[in-house]
């Protein structure tokens, strides 16, 4: 990733996790209101945010709930009167506040949310998959998965600045796998609080703010005669949201350097030559690019494509860039029992996305790294191997496999 | 190029400790212009207190951090390890970190001409006597010092955390010099006495590092565990009870053998039977059912799954009875009942050699450290007579 920075854009470095990352993010976005309630990955986010305001660098109001759905629903109401407000959570408690999280969106508030993504009981485990975060995929929601812990910081930046732009205001689900990113320590530039006020305007939800001197009712119940208009209009404002988060990135460029590269929903790996790639989101692409460099060593045409942004679903990006190739491999690491060609969730979006593409690449699915899995080097060298047989077989097309799981 | 360093620790009791290491050798690195980053087993958490737990820093002179990252991060565990490091020298006798995953050596990730940097008052053959053989031959380096314990989000400061940085810039000067590591303890301290414990760890570990040959070592005893493939076991996550069976006597109860956690401990409870009361306390009060009640109303302990947690000592009514010793003492886990049904005076004789008259009671919980103190042993037919109580 190019990394020219104007002078005095960021001011120091330090050694932070993922999820410390993420509450400097949250420092620096002077967010209002933060409601909290422990699981882990998540909580080391809590845990370092209360330190922050209890040395003094944050003015927030910080409030422990009963359980994730009144945290949810604090943060809710808190963005309702226009207060700049953060939640977060992991696995199932994530879905025990489900309630809330679809009601958030509907009422169309934008409150940044942490998934510290961690796999869904039973049986019980602490690491990364991403059905958790995945399942509000259909609900409204902004989702974005980021793989390094200085993304994570600026993807707070970023998620506030797209989350609360006129044109969106929908909340958003910033994705972090859980472990490998949330407690990983790594160097991270911390941008000054002046280049932030450049980038991130205040919070301003205009008509809509709920307040003594602005009376307004928000979301009564209605039935038939308003729910197809409402759902119709917060269609609208997903499909405007595609716009709103290239322009982010754009703006974001402009005052930290080029940090992002068109088309900024995901970053291409060693693409340019490349008959055959693998597709993923979070740290999977770690193995992923350690194995391009040594497969290319080897003569092999291979590259990577890291998705970033979920939801909204970069289509027409998406399909231009991948209808390059001859295979595709389409690293899911959740599951999705049942679903049409009994693959990944990735891999239906994927393949749906290609699908009005006049030549097409062979798409093949590899479920991996479920519960916390490492998903090893050679593991990537083999979902590779497969995807070049694909390009040379159409009968691969569609075809899973289940890469690292013990038969 | 990358240098891996893994950092052996005791959980809960040393995890602020470790985590700090880990994340100074990276910003100690960084200051000699290479790139890394620091992560712990994320399998360890939660931890449980004294159960062997890994913390790794990764480091790299000439690779990007996005290639370093592409080939170290994202991972549970590492599969080699240039130096390892461990905190607590009763380690030696093997890790179980979690059930299914067996006793593995300390040493399993050391490579050829690697380094092991243990924290003990040990010689380096007191210690190479309980660890792995290894088919290539690499280095023993000993730090000289106690373990350091401290309690959940409690840091002991006793500068062992600058004495470890201080003794790996002695084993690759490459990797952290000694210079970099005083400048950074400096400038993030101003404080003399932390720059001077890493220099003179660092002096005295140049002293004391020692070879081991691949004809040192032992024959490792413990088999690891298969895991079962996918369609072999239950479905519904439906896991089968251990078969529960009683009998008296020795490791007359049944256990999880999947499981053992004896490699938790870093103290084991020597028993004196001829002091005991039959009270039953140890039995009642041990967390882990550890006391086997044997035919004579005497209370066996099974090693094998004691985890030193020392409340059977701290509970035992009467004085020298039941008193917690430094485990590497030990040569293995037999049945110390048995031991003194066969040879009574023997036993005594052997367990009073053991105790020795130090008694080192750890305060872990409160990170105030471990306190000494002078114990008078009971002889050989001596009578029992009621334990003093610390604060009591």
């Amino acid at each position: 990733m190019a990394v020219a920075q104007p002078v005095g854009v960021y001011e120091r470095e330090e050694l932070l996790t993922g999820c410390q990352a993420v509450a400097e993010g949250i420092r620096l976005a002077n967010v209002d209101v933060i409601a909290a309630y422990p699981i882990r990955p998540y909580t080391e986010v809590m845990d370092a945010i209360s330190k922050i305001i209890a040395d003094g660098k944050l003015v927030a109001e910080y409030i422990v709930a009963d359980s994730e759905h009144s945290q949810f629903e604090i943060v809710k109401h808190a963005a309702s009167v226009g207060a700049r407000a953060f939640a977060g959570s992991s696995g199932t408690g994530w879905m025990y506040g489900f309630e809330a999280l679809v009601v958030t969106a509907t009422d169309r508030l934008p409150v940044l949310f942490l998934v510290g993504n961690r796999a869904l009981d039973d049986p019980g485990a602490f690491g990364v998959e991403h059905n958790d975060a995945l399942a509000i995929r259909d609900m409204g929601w902004l989702l974005c998965w980021v793989a390094t812990a200085q993304e994570a910081l600026e993807h707070v930046l970023l998620g506030y600045r797209i989350a609360e732009d006129k044109q969106v205001r929908m909340p958003m689900a910033l994705a972090m796998d859980g472990a490998f990113l949330t407690h990983s320590q790594h160097i991270v530039r911390i941008p000054s609080q002046e280049a932030v006020n450049r980038f991130l305007p205040p919070f301003d939800l205009g008509e809509r703010r709920l307040h003594p001197d602005n009376p307004v009712s928000i979301a009564p119940q209605v039935n038939e005669d308003w729910v197809m208009e409402i759902r119709r209009q917060n269609w609208e404002a997903a499909r405007r949201a595609r716009r709103v988060i290239a322009t982010a990135y754009e703006e974001f460029n402009q005052v930290f350097g080029q940090r992002y590269r068109p088309p900024y929903y995901f970053e291409e790996f060693l693409t340019d030559d490349a008959e055959v790639v693998l597709i993923g989101m979070g740290t999977v692409a770690m193995p992923a690019r350690t194995a391009v460099r040594r497969l290319r060593e080897q003569g092999h045409r291979v590259g990577y494509v890291n998705l970033r942004w979920f939801r909204p679903f970069p289509t027409e990006e998406l399909r231009e860039s991948l209808r390059r190739f001859r295979a595709v491999g389409v690293i899911d690491r959740d599951f999705a029992h049942g679903a049409p060609d009994d693959g990944g969730v990735l891999l239906h979006e994927v393949r749906s996305c290609l699908y009005p593409a006049r030549e097409r690449p062979a798409v093949v699915n590899f479920i991996t790294g479920l519960g916390g899995r490492d998903v090893s080097i050679q593991d990537a060298i083999r979902m590779f191997e497969i995807t070049q047989e694909a390009a040379r077989k159409d009968r691969l097309d569609g075809f899973v496999t289940w890469v690292g799981v013990r038969e | 190029m990358i240098k891996r360093v893994e950092i052996n620790y005791r959980g809960i009791f040393q995890k602020t400790l470790a985590k700090r290491i880990g994340g100074d050798i990276v910003m100690i690195a960084a200051r000699m212009g290479q790139v890394g980053f620091s992560n712990g087993r994320y399998s360890d958490a939660p931890e449980r207190n004294g159960i062997p737990c890994k913390y790794f820093a990764f480091v790299s002179p000439d690779l990007s951090e996005e290639e370093l990252e592409a080939e170290c991060g994202a991972k549970l565990d590492i599969d080699e390890a240039n130096i390892s490091v461990v905190l607590d020298d009763t380690m030696v006798k093997g890790v179980e970190p979690w059930a299914w995953h067996g006793v593995r050596p300390i040493n399993e990730k050391v490579v050829p001409y690697g380094y092991m940097l243990i924290v003990s008052r040990r010689r380096p053959e007191e210690l190479v006597r309980f660890m792995a053989r290894k088919p290539y031959p690499y280095y023993l380096a000993i730090l000289e010092g106690d373990a350091s314990f401290a309690g959940l989000w409690v840091y002991r400061d006793d500068l062992t955390h600058e004495r470890v940085l201080g003794a790996l810039a002695a084993l690759d000067p490459q990797l952290l010099s000694i210079e970099a590591v005083k400048g950074y303890l400096w400038d993030k301290t101003h404080e003399e006495h932390r720059v001077e414990a890493a220099q003179k760890a660092y002096e005295s570990v140049r002293q004391n590092i020692h070879e081991v040959t691949p004809l040192q070592g032992i024959d490792w005893p413990y088999e690891i565990p298969k895991l079962p493939k996918w369609h072999e076991f239950s479905e519904g996550v439906v896991v089968k009870a251990v078969p529960r069976e009683f009998h008296l006597g020795p490791k007359g109860q049944s256990r999880n053998q999947l499981f053992k956690r004896g490699t938790t401990k870093s103290q084991r409870p020597v028993v004196r039977f001829d002091l005991c009361t039959k009270c039953t306390l140890c039995w009642l009060e041990c967390p882990d059912q550890c006391f086997d009640p044997t035919p004579d109303g005497y209370y066996d302990v099974d090693y094998e799954y004691c985890v030193g947690c020392g409340k059977c000592a701290e509970v035992c009514p009467v004085q020298e009875c039941i008193v917690m010793v430094d485990e590497l003492a030990f040569e293995d886990n037999r049945s110390p009942w048995e031991h003194w049904k066969r040879d009574p005076e023997g036993y005594i004789r052997w367990a009073e050699e053991k105790k020795g008259s130090h008694r080192v009671l750890p305060n872990v919980v409160t990170g105030t450290g471990q306190r000494v103190v002078e114990a008078e042993p009971v002889p050989v037919g001596g009578k029992p007579k009621p334990a003093a109580r610390a604060g009591a």
